[in-house]
């Protein structure tokens, strides 16, 4: 249950109750103060001359009217015992209403047996725990508004030995005026109100602070007002998000070093790694002239240009990597131009592919292709899909890339070849992260089996569609599409201009 | 044309290899070893800057801001820092291309190249590639001296492909393009088209099948 509907709940059950106890000792002084009344009545009537004989003459129709006897304004008069007429009281409204329940008088004799069938049975046990009494209010429940009394008669003998009188004043009072009830009622209900909204808006004030803090990585303070119990648990809360941002940031900070050290080490790696690349092509270069007319390659130097791409494809797809799993990492989307990208890419896989004997063509349309994306992943992410169509072909084949603007304001990027393709149980796999093929595509080594499942990634990100299935001649054929963006093009005259195309 | 190549690059193994392999290739380099401003006086012969950003002294991107306020040069940023920020800023300071360390001498030299190529010889309405002319206005197509009859399709195929020498067509969008969409405009229905024009051109000039994607006419007369 929400505290608001316990505290209005509560409320209500405090006013309820407070209520009760206050009809309860209204009731009550009621009663008294009509017993009073009555017994002062009856010991009136009995008073008046004549009062013996015309009981005992007729018990069953004794009694004056109850007009006469209660109603309004009759008896005020309050006759001493015996005695004569007292000043009279000021009058008030009647506390037993004759109207609504009429008092009834019953004569009983020594024993306190009712003359004649009088349905009024009282133990004549009664007598014994009220010894020696003249007018005595008989016992009634706690919310029973009767009220009755028995007084004994001054001649105490005969029919008429004792009277029993019984009267009601009514659950409510006749009397009642709203003010000294709603008093304490509105007291209770604001008492609880006034304590209790002020807490349950300031719980509700601190959740709100835990919320907001807790969307920004309680990078927030939680705010601690006042000394009591709520500011205990706003300031464990305080102390708990502290400890979370702690925590966050030691983290971060942990992840920030590591992608600063790859990213050195990274920096630091590649430049030696171009000179080794420059180093193998000039032995590549001696191997050409050496063998002017034509000649067998040399393995181990194939093997090492290979390995020494292989090497520099690693290293980016680690950077990729820590940057995709890095949850503080935030992709650097701009404007990118695809035709200057699959140029790049071509270019960069040229020198082994042309080793390996595999030949790489690509297309791109006469206006340049622009998309939104980061420049770096996209270019890491196509730059696999060709990579791994150069790496799984065979010497004699062909990798084809096309990229093409359709009219429906996409790209589609085409990446295909010739190689040994991969089993369609398989393609489906292709773009998890260690899934490295079957017997078909695992020629060589492929390390964590990073590069397709950085693509996927990394079309994911973009937003773009990636669609692997088998090309016309059996082999694989990868499809990278997306929406284009139509950038104000002032960078048309500068993107990379021709060649479009080395096929090696 | 002014042939001159500043390299800027700090590390002097990586300098040397670049700088003997451009030499080898007939290119004229200037290397600077420190990050300094680059000397104005000397620009007007400078035909493309090789800028390697993580210099000592004055940052890469800093000589680029400089060097575009006073001309109009070519540069080809060098990084080893896979890193985007580095490429985006140094694109929109006006840097043409870049490359990431590690790259082979031949990607080098074929970006270089890139930069540097001459445009296809375009005057009025004519294109020419190597022996191959083409007035576009009079329909008319010389290898050499020799004019060749055309068909109003290998005319146009042959327009298109010199358009842009080296660039690939694709199938698909020279049959969109060529053929008569109400009539065969199939992919296959380019072959006797291009049969028929290779036969008509001779050896001298060369429309290259590249697998896979379409037809490229080979950049002759170029290195």
């Amino acid at each position: 249950m929400k505290l608001r509907l316990r505290l209005v709940v509560s409320a209500i059950t405090a006013a309820a109750g407070t209520t009760l106890a206050l009809m309860s000792m209204d009731l009550r002084a009621r009663r008294d103060e009509a017993a009073e009344y009555l017994i002062a009545n009856v010991e009136r009537l009995l008073a008046a001359p004549g009062a013996r004989a015309r009981c005992e003459a007729a018990p069953m129709a004794w009694g004056p009217p109850n007009e006469e006897l209660f109603g309004k304004g009759i008896l005020h008069v309050r006759p001493e015992r015996g005695g004569r007429d007292v000043a009279p009281p000021p009058p008030r409204p009647p506390l037993l209403d004759p109207r609504l329940r009429p008092v009834e008088l019953f004569p009983l004799d020594g024993d306190l047996r009712p003359a004649g069938e009088q349905a009024l049975k009282l133990d004549r046990e009664l007598l014994r725990t009220l010894p020696g009494f003249d007018a005595v209010r008989l016992p009634s429940g706690l919310l029973n508004d009767s009220v009755a009394v028995l007084v004994k008669t001054a001649w105490s003998g005969g029919p008429c030995a004792h009277v029993y009188a019984r009267g009601h004043v009514g659950l409510i009072s006749r009397r009642l005026r709203p003010l000294p009830w709603l008093l304490p009622v509105a007291s209770v209900l604001g008492a609880v109100l006034v304590t209790m909204v002020p807490v349950v808006r300031r719980i509700r004030r601190l959740a709100d602070a835990v919320e907001a803090s807790a969307v920004t990585g309680f990078a927030g303070e939680i705010p601690v007002e006042g000394h009591d119990e709520i500011a205990d648990l706003a300031r464990s809360f305080a102390a708990a998000s502290r400890a979370v941002r702690a925590q966050v940031s030691a983290t971060e900070q942990r992840e920030a070093s590591l992608r600063d050290f790859l990213a050195n080490t990274t920096h630091d790696v590649m430049i030696p790694l171009t000179v080794l690349q420059g180093h193998l092509a000039a032995l590549q270069q001696h191997e050409q002239a050496e063998h002017a007319g034509g000649g067998a390659k040399s393995a181990p130097l194939t093997s090492a240009m290979d390995e020494a791409q292989y090497i520099g494809a690693l290293l980016q797809n680690l950077a990729a990597v820590a940057k995709l799993d890095s949850g503080a990492w935030q992709p650097m989307m701009g404007v990118v131009d695809l035709n200057a990208l699959v140029h790049r890419v071509v270019s960069r896989h040229q020198a082994v592919s042309r080793r390996l004997d595999v030949a790489i063509g690509f297309a791109v349309p006469d206006d340049p292709v622009f998309v939104a994306g980061d420049i770096t992943l996209l270019e890491q992410a196509v730059s696999n899909v060709v990579y791994n169509a150069v790496r799984h072909n065979r010497a004699g084949g062909h990798v084809a890339v096309v990229l093409d603007a359709t009219a429906t304001d996409r790209f589609s990027l085409r990446v295909s070849d010739d190689g040994p393709g991969v089993p369609a149980d398989e393609l489906a796999r292709l773009s998890q992260r260690g899934f490295r093929g079957g017997a078909a595509r695992t020629r060589s080594p492929e390390g964590l089996g990073l590069g397709l499942d950085i693509t996927s990634r990394v079309a994911g990100l973009h937003g773009f569609e990636l669609r692997f299935g088998p090309s016309e001649p059996g082999g694989l054929q990868v499809n990278l599409e997306g929406p284009q963006l139509h950038p104000i093009t002032e960078r048309r005259s500068r993107s990379p201009g021709a060649p479009r195309c080395r096929p090696a | 044309m002014a042939k001159l190549i500043v390299l800027v690059e700090d590390d002097v193994r990586l300098g040397e290899q670049i700088v003997a392999r451009l030499r080898l290739e007939g290119f004229t380099l200037v290397w600077r070893r420190q990050g300094r401003l680059l000397d104005p006086h000397g620009l007007d012969d400078v035909a493309l800057v090789i800028l390697d950003l993580m210099l000592p002294g004055t940052h890469g991107l800093d000589i680029l801001r400089d060097l575009r306020q006073r001309a109009d040069i070519p540069v080809l940023v060098l990084s080893a820092r896979d890193d985007s920020r580095d490429k985006v800023r140094a694109l929109r300071l006006g840097a043409d291309d870049y490359m990431t360390k590690p790259f082979w001498p031949d990607e080098l030299v074929e970006r270089v190249r890139a930069r540097l190529r001459r445009p296809t010889i375009r005057s009025g309405e004519t294109i020419s590639v190597g022996p191959l002319r083409i007035d576009l206005v009079e329909h008319r197509v010389t290898v050499g001296d020799a004019q060749v009859e055309l068909t109003r399709v290998e005319f146009a195929l042959l327009a298109l492909l010199a358009s842009n020498p080296g660039a690939v067509r694709t199938r698909a969008r020279l049959a969109e393009e060529l053929l008569d969409p109400d009539g065969d405009a199939t992919e296959r229905a380019l072959d006797p088209h291009l049969s028929r024009l290779r036969r008509k051109l001779g050896a001298t000039v060369s429309i290259e099948t590249v697998w896979g994607i379409g037809y490229r006419l080979a950049p002759g007369g170029e290195r």
